[in-house]
């Protein structure tokens, strides 16, 4: 085998399993063998480096929720599956730079309208709050089920006492959902429900970083 | 059999088979101890994160100097410390990801200057802190937290663990989903406990221009007052119940104030002594009840 036939073999076949003439050609070829090595060192370092992580969904929600809190936005519909305008948008900041940007953006936009609108006003920038903070628990959710499915270590006691407290959570939630459907004028029961969908995309996070880093 | 056959046919053959098995023993089989002593000069700052289960234990003496002790069950786990003036650091990191939640586990026992501010972080295993005067910040996931004659802005947040507050002073604030709170004999004047599942217990004195907020989603807000106490009350639920059983004491408010509950749901407001105090309790589908030690 001749040096442009391995860099050939390589492209085709990748570093493993070598055939045995590439391993022979390796053993005879100086240049080969060092090029040989600093790629398989490169492959090594890079498998050790921390996967792009995408933008924690509580972010967006504790905005959200935030705002909903303060009176800025409100209502509430039980509609989960359409996803309003800005969402579709959010898609495009899944880069950590990106969505940092795109945070401090929504922070400084909101902080604009809260200063210079009269509060009805900025009523109409979101009439449908809860459905896509609704949609991207559920998003993440499904994400957290799927990591400890794919986790193949045993499950602690913390472990357990975070799917306890998600499914305490998710109970709640669905009271107090059931509450402000019928009765939709009902402040405490609106205030505790986005209190509660903060707490679970914190409750949520917090089991994300714990799949993340220990299992 | 002479001693030298013996010696080279059985024994020795037995003690080398051991040296080069050693390295091959696990070291993670027995707990390791580990003790710091720094020397701090001001109100120091403690910080330690337990990324494994344990207990952390805090306690104060009149030195000034910091003693950390730490075990750890395997050397699946490290522990480092760190001092930087008066700062410091103990963590506790995995080493190697195989381990078992066992494995993991490491306990930190703190001496520290009375005056010391802390920030505490573990996962599963008891905080608890006594005697200590500064601000201090305490996360658990599945450990409750006690504290004892502590002092100063404390922060507690978990996730299922619980606290008791015996004879705390300052401004406390507590979150959880499903851990319940207990504070008794307080000298505290900011109140802030949030649970969504567990009960909340208020057992002390109010101090005149506190503030004190107290919101379960679907537990219990129990507050047991004394006679000698002024506060304005505001307890609201929106499904649950109210249990007045002090009503003798609660006139109406005296402020000028007309408070009214939301027609969707119950509320019960009024005034204790000269409601110098401002009491709210608050429950979703909980029961909120108010009476008066014995």
């Amino acid at each position: 085998m001749q040096c442009r036939e391995l860099e050939v073999f390589f492209e085709q076949e990748g570093l493993a399993p070598l055939s045995a003439a590439a391993r022979q050609h390796l053993s005879e070829c100086h240049a080969c063998k060092h090029f040989f090595d600093d790629v398989t060192a490169i492959v090594a370092v890079a498998h050790q480096l921390p996967a792009e992580v995408d933008p924690p969904e509580h972010i967006w929600i504790s905005i959200r929720t935030e705002l909903v809190r303060e009176g800025t936005i409100r209502g509430f519909s039980s509609s989960r599956e359409t996803a309003p305008w800005w969402q579709s948008f959010a898609e495009l900041f899944r880069s950590r730079t990106w969505a940092t940007a795109a945070v401090a953006m929504v922070i400084i936009i909101v902080g604009f309208m809260l200063g210079s609108k009269p509060g009805e006003q900025v009523l109409q920038v979101q009439e449908d709050p809860y459905s896509s903070t609704v949609t991207a628990l559920s998003q993440q959710e499904h994400d957290v089920a799927n990591m400890q499915l794919a986790s193949t270590g045993e499950t602690s006691a913390v472990d357990a006492s975070l799917r306890q407290n998600l499914q305490q959570v998710n109970e709640f939630i669905a009271d107090c959902e059931r509450r402000v459907r019928e009765v939709p004028s009902d402040e405490l029961a609106r205030e505790y429900l986005t209190n509660a969908y903060r707490q679970k995309a914190e409750l949520l996070s917090a089991m994300m970083d714990r799949g993340g880093s220990l299992n | 059999m002479k001693l030298s056959t013996v010696l080279t046919g059985r024994i020795l053959p037995v003690i080398g088979a051991g040296v080069l098995l050693w390295p091959c023993i696990p070291a993670d089989a027995a707990p390791q101890r580990v003790e710091k002593h720094f020397t701090v000069k001001g109100r120091p700052v403690v910080v330690i994160r337990n990324i494994g289960n344990g207990r952390i234990e805090v306690k104060s003496w009149k030195n000034s100097e910091i003693v950390v002790t730490g075990t750890k069950a395997s050397d699946k786990i490290a522990v480092e410390t760190e001092q930087a003036g008066d700062r410091i650091d103990v963590s506790s990191s995995v080493v190697d990801f195989s381990a078992n939640a066992k494995e993991m586990e490491a306990n930190f026992q703190l001496t520290v200057p009375e005056e010391t501010e802390l920030q505490l972080r573990t996962q599963t295993g008891l905080i608890y802190v006594e005697q200590v005067t500064g601000d201090m910040t305490l996360d658990s996931v599945a450990g409750d937290v006690h504290l004892k004659e502590v002092s100063g802005y404390i922060i507690v947040t978990t996730t299922g663990g619980s606290l008791v507050c015996t004879q705390c002073a300052g401004k406390l604030e507590f979150s959880s989903i499903s851990g319940s709170a207990q504070v008794l004999q307080p000298s505290l004047n900011n109140v802030k406990l949030r649970t969504m599942t567990g009960n909340i217990l208020f057992d002390g004195d109010f101090v005149h221009t506190g503030l004190y907020s107290m919101r379960s989603g679907k537990g219990l807000v129990e507050v047991r007052f004394s006679g000698n106490d002024s506060f304005d009350l505001n307890a609201q639920t929106a499904t649950g119940t109210v249990d007045n059983q002090a009503a003798e004491y609660l006139k109406p408010d005296s402020h000028g104030v007309k408070h009214m509950a939301s027609k969707f749901s119950k509320g019960l407001f009024g005034t204790v002594g000269m409601g110098f105090a401002k009491v709210e309790l608050s429950s979703y589908s909980g029961t909120i009840r108010i009476l008066k030690r014995d």
